[in-house]
């Protein structure tokens, strides 16, 4: 596992869009050394390597495909009625490509 | 006391023999929901419910929600409706949809009177951390004590006699603990048994629709108008609805349950101990066989940190589409990165952030070995060990809280290394997926306490014919702040 660190967290906080304060970092630091210990015992518990991994608490009971039945799609108008930057019926960004 | 405050099936009756309308019962639980303190509310819809509870004139005998005032927890998309999940990143945000719950109710035709508060995106237990600030317990009007969270302002709601019923959401056990103590039913279907098409989600692996009633009744009619196959939520289960009303009073023949001795040793409130004992005897009159079981110690301390990281993990990525782009507040930026910075900068809160960068962090390739992969092979061991118990007993018991509800000055949403056994083991029921259902036990010092029974998966009917009887021996449907009860137990 990766070693943590204030840097490796901003960077993590960076990679998702946001920012913290210094304090904040601070914060989540303790947080995080917190939880690697418990994760470390977690690591500990006898035979958990023969255990799969966990993603539902059931398996999933939707196995065949939907019937092809048309519908209305989203209007245009409620697609963009709640976008804050809407320019000729589209969403408007700044320039992504030079 | 109203006719709103009546038990259900009362209340129904008082509609189909006109003696009340569904116009009367939604000005008083808008003239409640106005005067109350609690902080419980983003939005009460005086104009839309008295409008539509006004067309509901002719009462349906066979309908027990006919015209009921109900609260949604505001993550429950609503259209037209505003649907904040008390988080400032979705501050402008109003749905083009109904949830497939809500269009259900509507369809019961029920009153929607309005939205209530919830921890942030409901990734949150205090009830505390909503964008509009801390939601009080209605039974301390002094305000000192929690009434739990994330579904706060919908706990608060229903125990301040506001309206009998209302939606929440239950990720660990967001429904559960503040209805111990909030001194309501608080139910969490099987996974699957409800869809949870337009429920915000915060981590769908564990997310559950829940809701708060003041009786078993009303929570069994609510589990028959909203359980069943929606082909917009995939995960949504195909077995078919019970008449969970109808099978209430049936003696089902399942009478076994299960007590775990780990957790009852982490209970430290004497009075707790001593009230759950009363209620082991008083089922075990009833005919119940109430065996003490063992469960592994080292998994129910290993359950809290295995929470936080499969449900960070999954919601970090759930929200990733929280922009201020599509929906939410647009604050500008030179690139297309700077725009979505400054909304989520400024749209999510401190917990919040530090939730998804635990979430991001487990997710990383060189970490996911021994953080996600890890806590999800946990998950599987620790549902492992649970269903051994269901070998040999239809439910498990529990108190629903280690005690009444806390003081806000005795919590914090930091991570601890403290192991609260005793205030984390409701996750049971959402890594497992089993129902479950906290209802009111005692009151100590005017505050309630709950307990906990947790049944076999889509045997709700077993659950709430059990919960039923359990009511009747307590002594306490109905408990609000405006009806005040003692209880037997």
């Amino acid at each position: 596992m990766k070693e943590i660190s204030i840097e490796v967290l901003k960077d993590a906080a960076n990679r998702l869009l946001f920012d913290l304060s210094e304090e904040e970092y601070q914060t989540l630091y303790e947080e995080f050394m917190t939880l690697k210990e418990q994760m470390k015992k977690i690591g500990e518990i006898k035979g958990l390597e023969n255990y799969e991994p966990m993603t539902f608490p059931f398996p999933c009971e939707t196995t065949y495909l939907r019937e092809d039945v048309p519908m209305e799609p989203l209007s245009q108008e409620d697609a963009l009625k709640n976008a804050g930057s809407v320019m000729m019926g589209q969403i408007k960004l700044p320039k992504v490509v030079g | 006391m109203e006719y709103i405050d009546l038990p259900i099936e009362e209340l129904h009756q008082a509609l189909v023999n006109r003696k009340t309308s569904p116009f009367e019962l939604t000005k008083v639980a808008l003239a409640r929901a106005h005067a109350s303190k609690e902080n419980a509310f983003e939005i009460i819809d005086d104009e839309e419910a008295l409008a539509y509870a006004a067309s509901l004139v002719d009462p349906e005998e066979d309908n027990l929600l006919w015209g009921i005032p109900f609260l949604a927890k505001d993550n429950f998309s609503t259209k037209d409706l505003p649907t904040t999940a008390s988080s400032n990143i979705l501050a402008s945000y109003r749905p083009v949809f109904d949830a497939a719950v809500i269009e259900r109710l509507k369809a019961k035709k029920m009153v929607l009177i309005g939205k209530t508060t919830l921890d942030e995106l409901a990734m949150g237990g205090t009830g505390t951390t909503g964008h509009l600030g801390i939601t009080y317990n209605p039974y301390d009007p002094t305000h000192q004590r929690m009434v739990g969270g994330s579904s706060c302002g919908s706990a608060a709601a229903v125990a301040s006699g506001i309206v009998p019923f209302a939606l929440g959401s239950d990720t660990g056990d967001s429904v559960r603990k503040p209805a111990s103590f909030a001194g309501l039913v608080g139910f969490k279907p099987t996974w699957g048994r409800i869809s949870r098409y337009g429920l915000f989600p915060f981590a769908p692996s564990l997310d559950h629709v829940a809701y708060f009633t003041r009786d078993v009744k009303m929570a069994a009619s609510v589990l028959e108008a909203l359980g069943g196959r929606d082909d917009r939520d995939s995960t949504s289960s195909l077995r078919s609805v019970e008449p969970y009303c109808e099978l209430l009073n049936k003696n089902t023949g399942v009478k076994r349950i299960a007590v775990i001795k780990e957790i009852q040793e982490t209970i430290k409130d004497n009075d707790v101990l001593l009230h759950f004992s009363k209620a082991v005897e008083a089922l075990r009159k009833e005919g119940y066989i109430v065996e003490e079981v063992s469960y592994p110690l080292e998994l129910l301390q290993s359950l809290f940190p295995t929470y936080i990281v499969i449900s960070c993990a999954e919601a970090t990525s759930n929200d990733a589409n929280l922009d201020g782009i599509k929906f939410g507040p647009f604050k500008g930026g030179n690139t297309y990165e700077e725009v979505m910075k400054r909304a989520r900068s400024e749209g999510f809160s401190e917990l919040i952030k530090r939730r998804f960068v635990i979430g991001s962090f487990a997710l990383m390739r060189e970490n996911q070995e021994d953080l996600f992969l890890r806590a999800q092979r946990n998950r599987a061991k620790i549902v492992s060990e649970l269903n051994k118990i269901y070998q040999s007993y239809d439910f498990i018991m529990t108190p629903a809280a280690p005690s009444i509800a806390p003081r806000f000055e005795d919590s914090s949403d930091r991570l601890s290394n403290e192991y609260l056994i005793a205030d984390s083991h409701l996750c049971l029921g959402n890594f497992a997926g089993l129902p479950s259902i906290t209802l009111p036990l005692f009151l100590k010092d005017n505050l309630p306490v709950g307990i906990n029974f947790m049944g076999r998966a889509f045997e709700e009917a077993n659950l709430l014919a059990l919960s039923s009887q359990f009511e009747r021996l307590s002594g306490l449907a109905e408990l609000s702040t405006v009806t005040r009860k003692e209880g037997y137990l």
